[in-house]
């Protein structure tokens, strides 16, 4: 029986501590093989106290220290050091001697991000970035309810609901004044989903689904709630 | 002869001398430290440009023009930034002559293919020693 059962997968988690706890826990409940690797030898002892989890002792930029954690038998790989370098150098160090599938890299230099990937990282992590755009989020949040970066933040998914008051009402969406960096791709009325055309026309209560590009999202937010 | 014009990453022992005896020799040369600081090692004729940023802030390095260099050498203390700095000039500003120190030797495999050079300071010691196993005594020294 226990060969029908899928292989559980390997990740290693390079550097970070609080970061690095928190992505532990959370893998291991989900059942995938964890190793992190701290250089910090009182840290090691706090990730040690962790369940299931291996700790390795030593400076994850190092090849010897990532034979020790075998990384040659994991199919991810992330990154989240302080420093972008030594975060670039382990997946790359992962990628070329250790065949890792899959990269994941934390970037502190947003600019970097097509460095980057540039330099064969599969995925890179802009923390910064993603605190910029949730803060922008939680900031309008009143008109927009929720919203779905993609693409590091250039494009994204948003979602509208459109109140009592609003000016759309009863307007078909080609009648809407809207940037042209947007796309209604979806209205959600009740317990239907419609897929708009350009003479379908808005209701009260009606939710609109939207992607948009990141410079015409307020134009859009503006256009759609005025009242 | 397109004139040379050398950006040096790192302004420890190694980058300000490489930097000190450039300018002596009347050749354009930037220096790259992230701490303002170190620029004190620089000789007092140092007569090159002085940057105080990340070598790696890709933004800065725009600004500063730096692919107009021919010649990128970096010599930070810490092998990553080295490599890091190295493959941004090669990659991304494509500037012709790239060298990185690269102290763990190890690491030497993640630039080769990609027309960046290395020294590695345990090697060349490694030379050198096994070379004054073999020669030896007085007949080697200040050789």
């Amino acid at each position: 029986m226990w060969v029908n059962k899928k292989k559980k997968k390997n990740i290693l988690i390079v550097g970070g501590f609080h970061e690095a706890r928190s992505l532990a826990n959370s893998l291991l409940e989900k059942d995938y093989r964890v190793t992190v690797v701290n250089k910090n030898y009182a840290d090691c002892e706090k990730l040690a106290e962790i369940n299931k989890l291996n700790v390795i002792y030593g400076d994850g930029s190092k090849k010897f220290i990532l034979e020790d954690a075998d990384a040659a038998s994991c199919q991810v790989a992330i990154a989240l050091t302080e420093s972008d370098e030594t975060n670039l150098i382990i997946c790359e160090m992962c990628k070329e001697f250790f065949h890792v599938e899959k990269t994941v890299s934390m970037l502190n230099d947003p600019s970097k991000t097509d460095f980057f990937y540039q330099m064969g990282i599969d995925r890179v992590v802009c923390a910064l970035n993603m605190i910029t755009n949730i803060m922008e989020e939680n900031a309008l949040m009143d008109e927009m309810m929720t919203m779905i970066p993609l693409e590091e933040g250039r494009l994204h998914i948003a979602e509208t609901a459109i109140l009592h008051n609003s000016a759309m009402i009863g307007k078909k969406l080609w009648e809407l004044n809207l940037p042209k960096e947007i796309i209604i791709g979806c209205i959600l009325r009740g317990d239907q989903s419609l897929i708009p055309r350009g003479d379908t026309s808005v209701k009260e209560g009606d939710i609109l689904l939207m992607i948009t590009s990141d410079k015409q999202k307020l134009n859009a937010v503006k256009e759609l709630t005025k009242s | 002869m397109e004139k040379s014009y050398t950006i040096i990453a790192g302004c420890g022992r190694l980058g300000a001398s490489i930097a000190g005896k450039l300018s002596e020799q009347k050749k354009d040369v930037m220096i790259i430290d992230c701490d303002k600081t170190a620029f004190r090692k620089l000789p007092m004729s140092f007569g090159g440009l002085t940057l105080a940023a990340s070598v790696t802030d890709l933004e800065r390095l725009k600004a500063a023009e730096i692919d107009k260099a021919t010649v990128f050498i970096a010599v930070t203390d810490d092998d990553c930034t080295n490599i890091c700095a190295a493959q941004i000039a090669k990659k991304v500003f494509h500037i012709e002559k790239v060298v990185a120190r690269i102290y763990d030797e190890e690491k030497i495999p993640l630039v080769t293919g990609m027309e960046i050079d290395t020294i590695c300071p345990t090697r060349l010691s490694e030379k050198e020693i096994a070379d004054y196993i073999q020669i030896g005594g007085r007949d080697y020294v200040g050789k």
